[in-house]
């Protein structure tokens, strides 16, 4: 209560006021810069509509490893700071990394989605499913999981989270030797294209 | 609390936080992900017995260094942008035609000692409005505002992930191999020793003295 009052009364103090209302002042001028826009087309709002209720986290993944592949290897190739050599295993390590990367995690991001939904199921009016069916259920939300896009979201994050705790595991067992055999392979190719005079 | 009921709280949690807003989703599973992936390159370091402990010393400190750039990045650019994408469309700063009819239809782009705060405004909240209670305007623009912040926090992500966490690795790294390689260095050059018996300075005084009459300037 003490500290509720304290806070309560320095709001009131004149030089709070007077930060207070150059900081908002400041913020407006800034979201002012951002031009104000009204979206007609319909294919866009379709699309953003779309995006909104089926972009979840493997197709984020797949986004960021394809821009990854795109970005991350000419940003290792323009680093001057490190000598030629080093540049080529970095490069190949980057490329490796992505490629382990974003494979296992969209497939078991995607797998544990499907393994989430497959063990999400409600039953429909008299009929009874086995209790693993509804494993993943949220049961004391029977009313709420009748809206399709939430419950839809609700098992998206759930097989995420699953994901996430497998790929613990994953990350030991196949991203780690996978990229490690990516990288050499990579460097391997490198030295030979520079053994037959390529650049 | 019995197994079965925790894993009930934590499946009633997740529906009530994350169903409704599929951006925020992205971002904390992101972050969580990145926790993790970190956690797995750190114990790699700590758990391999082919590393000795003084490479160890420097390795981990710089994995965890590694890490902290990467989360930090990845959290606080994607969930501005986000908050960004999710701020316009709030504001009615970015709209759809019918979410536009709507607010033009009460009066909320002219500002009146009734609506201080009009479409554009920074304070300015559709949800907070009183029209938000109406079902037809209120999917329209909730489906909106998820996409939109879905694209921002995926722009957000691809910045941090691809652009800025490389180039600031990268000038970690850099940085961090000149530091060794100077320290490798320094070990393998032999340093000034004293004579045994006095200290460094003494003896650089002494030879100060001895001779400093010689120098011609």
């Amino acid at each position: 209560m003490t500290s509720v009052l304290s806070i309560n009364s320095i709001k009131n103090w004149t030089v709070y006021k007077t930060v207070s209302d150059h900081a908002q002042k400041i913020e407006q001028k800034l979201f002012d810069t951002i031009p104000d826009s009204m979206l007609t087309k319909k294919k866009t709002l379709d699309n953003i509509d779309w995006i909104g209720k089926k972009i979840t986290s493997p197709e984020n993944r797949l986004i960021l490893g394809v821009t990854a592949l795109a970005s991350q290897p000419f940003i290792d190739l323009n680093n001057k700071k490190v000598d030629k050599e080093t540049r080529k295993v970095s490069v190949a390590r980057t490329v490796a990394k992505i490629l382990a990367g974003t494979l296992t995690g969209v497939l078991i991001r995607r797998g544990c989605i499907k393994w989430v939904d497959a063990m999400s199921k409600v039953a429909k009016e008299g009929e009874k499913l086995p209790k693993y069916k509804q494993f993943f259920t949220p049961t004391r939300l029977i009313n709420e999981i009748k809206d399709a896009d939430k419950f839809e979201q609700y098992k998206n994050v759930l097989g995420t989270v699953v994901a996430l705790g497998v790929m613990l595991f994953t990350n030991f067992l196949i991203d780690a030797p996978l990229t490690k055999y990516l990288t050499n392979l990579f460097v391997d190719k490198a030295n030979q294209h520079q053994k037959e005079g390529g650049k | 609390m019995g197994l079965s009921s925790a894993f009930e709280t934590l499946k009633v949690s997740l529906f009530n936080r994350y169903s409704h807003d599929p951006g925020k989703i992205l971002v904390h599973t992101g972050v969580l992900g990145w926790i993790l992936s970190s956690l797995a390159q750190v114990s790699a370091v700590v758990f391999n017995n082919k590393i000795s402990p003084d490479q160890k010393s420097f390795l981990i400190p710089q994995e965890i260094a590694d890490a902290t750039v990467n989360i930090l990045s990845f959290f606080l650019v994607t969930s501005s942008f986000t908050a960004l994408g999710k701020k316009l469309v709030s504001t009615g700063k970015l709209r759809t035609p019918h979410i536009d009819k709507f607010l033009r239809s009460h009066g909320l782009f002219e500002k009146s000692a009734q609506n201080p705060n009009v479409v554009g405004d920074f304070k300015f909240n559709i949800e907070k409005l009183p029209i938000y209670a109406d079902e037809n305007l209120k999917k329209d623009y909730k489906n909106f505002k998820n996409g939109v912040g879905v694209i921002t926090g995926t722009v957000g992500s691809i910045l941090s992930c691809n652009i800025i966490t490389p180039i600031l690795r990268n000038n970690i790294a850099a940085h961090q191999q000149k530091e060794i390689l100077a320290r490798k260095q320094q070990m393998t050059t032999p340093q000034l020793r004293a004579p045994k018996g006095i200290s460094i300075q003494q003896y650089q005084n002494m030879a100060y003295r001895q001779h400093s009459g010689a120098l011609k300037v």
